[in-house]
């Protein structure tokens, strides 16, 4: 793939055109969202939609709020001492920091791939059923299902099919993203939140999450943060621009790569600044 | 970058910037150097240690070390023999009581003594080689005592010339007059002393006895009075051995079938104690020889088959309920190589001299084992002696030689089964395990078992942890996970200031303070510190009941805010609850007063029949605890802490609670971590000395008992070190006991170090 090693350029990209779904529009609504961590505001005035089984990428510079606001989602910031918001995010139209709303339950609903991988020190079957164990099956046969069904949808199935009871830790880099890619889904959630999954991959491992997000769309809604604008361009529905911590700019992806509307995005997606 | 771009070449850098400056250099090799001594240092002194610990231990497990010094030609006819201080000047009697002092370095004769009796004959020799002792039977039934001195004079040279010389004094009349005397024996009892003669009355034997008591007259001079002569053990119609103890408390007569009678001496008379026939189940039930062994409660019995028994007197329950001391068979020794010639006991400590099968074998009666062996002289042996102080042996043959053989034996009492095994000391009811090193009599048996002392070890180690552990690692994973960084930097500071904290100290505080305190009201303690762990799941109860806008309110991790009062309101009713409750589980029957009386501890005395200190384990227990909930704490949270975030993110980000991330990610994570702290608690636990000196009342009891005390390893040595002399048996099995201790540490964490590298190598983290 020869165009990885370009300096991203608009003209270059190739831009997929949205698939459009039924479903909702508003499936989770960031609504004048601000975050700060103690006195700094990491967060200004975000409000976006993201639709229902749509792919929506978040791009920008390093330091931008990427990251940060990814992990409002599913309310990972709450580990984070001394942190504070504003405004409101909502899922299927229940605001997540709803009280009756458990936070565990919202965790199993959004998944999240960090982006540095983290397997536990367990074998690679564990780390597949955790969440499973977690709720309580104990049923080896469910387990191994679920295992096998969520390797072969992270394309890792034949590479650790013999080694299941080996430990995670002594997989490659890039195996060890896709188990955790692997262990999110087991869990089945409905949304899943991918940061940078492909920042430690070779370009064969990145084509195959790609691929798989292509057809983790059917099922879940799924958010992801990338540096690089071609992988934006080539998994995205919809792409968001952040800038110091503001929400520039957010339309599909064809519009944002092909006609941004704000001088900002084009000048970041055609590489002269970032 | 772009690789094709064509850039101007860097101008070329001096050679001098690459190069590695000869300080550095010599730096890391010097570092290294030291490094590595170091390390070989550590392993070197930790040898090293052991390797002391085991030379001072060693000797206890030779056995003895007997050469013969020579043999002094006597005449033949010498029937016994006695010695001065250092056997430089043995002497001999003759059958017809003719004494004959020789050098023992060169055979010459120094003195010869010959008795003058008139018409009477010389028919029986006695001589009590330590006391200078020598009685004549004579042939009128009489007994003459005969005294031998030896006088130290010294020449202008400083030389020492040593003079002997021989006392008779009158003879007694004893036996039956007219009667040739067969045998006679002499002993020293509290008030008087005894003199027991031996006669054949028509083909009977017959047994006489007076008492001499000397009373100091007025003028210095001292005043002996000689009772009326008494038969003793009428009754018997045979006699093979008469065995007189030299306290003259009792006789113990072996007969001719095996019987031995034993009589004891009420103030006035011998009286009939008990009868018992030591090789009653072999073929030939007959006591081949026998021997009193030191101490005067135990005999060496050996039959014909030169089978062994040792019989000594103990407390024995009666069938009436009451505990008698009698004669009870207290070990069955080795058989030796034939018949039994004689048992002939050293004086100090409990080994014996056995002559059978033409050998020699010097053993121990308590440990049963054989110290040493070697070949018995040709001719009969007729005495044999051992020196006051255990250094030689003489033994007087009847082909006329005196026999001399030195002994280097300093640890006769130990052996293995001394140190490890149950062993039936005298006095005891049965074999046993016990510890006691000191006491205030010179007959009094040392004892040495280390597996009390191993058991206390065991009792403070397993109680300290019991407490200890629960608390160190669920505060450790409480502080490290769940509690607010802010609060977490300053428990930590405190809890490692804890861990520095003087054992003595501590021990202080429990011995002086705790304990006291706890004393009267024990159940009020164990009701406050028994209902923590339902309120506080009680509390967590309430918590998860509670709507999530009240909980809300509480940031992570300041739960225990609410918690705290909580939790000490409950320990404060439950405390003040302690006595109601103790009224209505534990009231009993004073045993003083007879009345009804809510004493927990006399409770416990009267149900379980076990004892109650107030200094017992369970205070130690408490404390040790205190002294490592520390070190396992930091350690455990430390190795929590470092758990990687990103883990635990991951586990909570699967939908995990807090506590299943705990439990299933970062426990495991850390395990080795917290294993290394555990046995770190384990270890100083074990070695824990001060508190346990403390607080406990330090009796080396075997007891599982929580409310009783006990001794463990390194308290034992802490007390006794002290006043330990030095290569003595005593101070050489407190370093047995050290090297036990260290043995134990050393196992120990060799297999928790295997462990954790186990757990390292599965739940390593990238
Ligand atoms: N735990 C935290 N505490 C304090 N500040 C934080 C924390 N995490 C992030 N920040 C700050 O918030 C801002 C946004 O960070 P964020 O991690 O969201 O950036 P990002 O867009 O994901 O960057 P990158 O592309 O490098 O991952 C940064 O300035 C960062 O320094
Ligand atoms: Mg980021």
């Amino acid at each position: 793939m020869p165009e990885i090693m370009n300096p991203p350029s608009s003209s270059r990209i190739k831009v997929r055109p949205a698939t459009e779904r039924e479903g909702r529009k508003d499936y989770i609504s960031i609504r004048d969202y601000g975050f700060w961590y103690g006195q700094k505001k990491a967060l200004d005035a975000i409000s976006l939609d993201i639709p229902e089984r749509q792919v929506v990428a978040f791009i920008g510079p390093s330091g931008c709020g990427k990251s940060t606001l990814l992990r409002n989602l599913n309310r990972m910031n709450d580990l984070v001492d001394d942190v504070r918001h504003e405004g409101d995010i909502t899922i299927s139209g229940r605001s997540i920091y709803d009280a009756g709303l458990e936070v565990i339950s919202l965790r199993r609903r959004v998944g999240m791939v960090f982006q540095k991988s983290n397997p536990f020190p367990k074998s690679v079957f564990e780390n597949v059923v955790y969440a499973l164990r977690v709720v309580g099956v104990r049923d080896r046969a469910v387990l191994e299902e679920a295992c096998e069904t969520s390797l072969r949808k992270a394309a890792l199935w034949d590479e650790v099919k013999d080694r299941l009871d080996d430990s995670a830790l002594g997989l490659s880099g890039g195996q060890m993203q896709r188990l955790c890619i692997a262990r999110a889904i087991a869990n089945r959630p409905e949304i899943l939140l991918m940061d940078e999954p492909c920042s430690a991959l070779d370009p064969i491992a990145t084509g195959k999450i790609e691929e798989l997000i292509h057809e983790l769309k059917d099922q879940f809604t799924i958010v992801i943060v990338t540096h690089s604008m071609q992988q934006a361009a080539r998994v995205s529905d919809r792409t968001a621009f952040f800038y110091l911590g503001k929400q520039i700019e957010y339309d599909t992806t064809e519009k944002i790569f092909m006609n941004p509307s704000q001088a900002q995005t084009e000048a970041y997606i055609s590489g002269r600044f970032g | 970058m772009d690789m094709s771009d064509k850039k101007p070449a860097p101008a070329p850098a001096p050679e001098s910037r690459f190069t590695v400056s000869p300080m550095t250099l010599a730096a890391d090799r010097w570092m290294g150097r030291l490094i590595r001594i170091g390390g070989v240092g550590v392993v070197l002194a930790v040898f090293g240690m052991l390797a002391f610990l085991i030379y001072q231990v060693f000797p206890l497990f030779t056995g003895a070390k007997v050469a013969p010094v020579g043999a002094l030609s006597v005449p033949a006819a010498a029937v016994a023999f006695g010695e001065d201080e250092y056997g430089d000047f043995p002497f001999v009697v003759q059958s017809d009581g003719k004494v004959i002092f020789q050098r023992a370095k060169d055979g010459s004769k120094l003195l010869e003594w010959s008795p003058t009796l008139g018409d009477r004959r010389v028919t029986a020799v006695r001589s009590y080689p330590r006391s200078g002792l020598v009685f004549f039977g004579l042939s009128d039934g009489s007994v003459q005592e005969i005294r031998i001195a030896y006088r130290s004079t010294f020449d202008a040279a400083g030389k020492r010339a040593v003079e002997p010389s021989v006392t008779a004094l009158e003879p007694i009349a004893i036996g039956k007059p007219g009667l040739p005397c067969v045998d006679v024996w002499n002993a020293k009892g509290a008030q008087s002393r005894l003199l027991l003669v031996r006669q054949e009355s028509a083909g009977k034997p017959l047994l006489t006895a007076v008492r001499l008591t000397e009373r100091k007259g007025l003028g210095g001079k001292a005043k002996v009075t000689v009772s009326a002569p008494f038969v003793v053990a009428a009754e018997v119609n045979s006699v093979e051995q008469v065995l007189l103890p030299s306290t003259a408390e009792s006789l113990i007569i072996v007969g001719k079938s095996g019987e031995v009678r034993t009589y004891a001496d009420d103030g006035t008379a011998f009286t009939f104690l008990q009868s018992f026939v030591p090789f009653k189940d072999s073929k030939d039930t007959a006591v081949a020889s026998s021997g009193l062994i030191f101490g005067n409660v135990s005999v060496v019995f050996v039959s014909r088959a030169g089978e062994q028994q040792v019989w000594s007197m103990y407390p024995q329950l009666q069938p009436d309920g009451k505990s008698l001391r009698r004669w009870g068979k207290i070990h069955d020794g080795e058989v030796l190589a034939g018949a039994g010639e004689g048992v002939y006991a050293a004086e100090g400590n409990k080994c014996y001299i056995a002559v059978a099968g033409g050998k020699l074998q010097l053993r121990n009666m308590t440990t049963g084992t054989l110290r040493w062996e070697g070949d018995a002289p040709a001719g009969t042996i007729r005495q044999v002696a051992f020196a006051g102080n255990y250094d030689r042996f003489t033994a007087l043959s009847a082909d006329g030689k005196l026999h001399r053989w030195s002994i280097v034996d300093h640890h006769p009492e130990s052996s293995w089964d001394a140190f490890f095994g149950k062993i039936w000391y005298e006095g005891a009811s049965g074999p046993d395990y016990t510890w006691q090193s000191s006491a205030g009599s010179d007959e009094f048996e040392a004892k040495y078992s280390l597996i009390p002392l191993l058991y206390g070890t065991a009792k403070g180690t397993i109680f300290a942890l019991l407490f200890a552990l629960p608390i160190a690692l669920t505060a450790a994973i409480y502080v490290s996970q769940f509690l607010r960084p802010e609060y977490r930097n300053v428990v930590k500071p405190v809890m490692e200031i804890m861990a520095s904290l003087p054992s003595v100290v501590l021990g202080f505080l429990a011995g002086l303070w705790l304990a006291p305190l706890v004393d009267p009201r024990l159940i009020s303690l164990f009701c406050a510190v028994g209902i923590l762990a339902p309120a506080a799941l009680f509390a967590g109860f309430l918590w998860s009941v509670l709507p999530q806008p009240v909980r809300r309110q509480v940031k992570p991790g300041m739960e225990f805010l609410w918690l705290l009062p909580f939790l000490a309101l409950c320990a404060y009713f439950a405390w003040q609850a302690g006595p109601a409750v103790e009224a209505a589980f534990f009231t009993v029957k004073d045993t003083a007063s007879g009345l009804p009386i809510a004493d927990f501890r006399e409770w416990w005395r009267q149900t379980t029949g076990e004892t109650y200190d107030s200094r017992n384990s369970l205070v130690v227990g408490f404390v040790m605890g205190f002294a490592v909930i520390p070190i396992v704490f930091t350690i455990a949270e430390d190795s929590l802490s470092n758990v990687p975030n990103s883990l635990i993110s991951g586990s909570l980000a699967l939908g995990a609670s807090r506590w299943q991330t705990v439990w299933s990610v970062v426990v495991p994570t850390a395990i080795s971590g917290i294993v290394s702290g555990v046995m770190i608690g384990f270890g100083r636990a074990i070695g824990e000395t001060m508190i346990v000196v403390m607080a406990t009342g330090n009796t080396a009891v075997m007891e599982a008992n929580p409310f009783s005390g006990m001794r463990t390893l390194s308290a034992n040595i802490a007390v006794e070190l002290p006043e330990a002399a030095a290569g003595h048996t005593h101070y050489r099995a407190l370093f047995l006991g050290a090297c036990c201790l260290f043995l134990l540490t050393f196992v120990i964490n060799t297999l928790a170090e295997i462990l954790r590298q186990r757990l390292r190598e599965r739940y390593k983290v990238v």
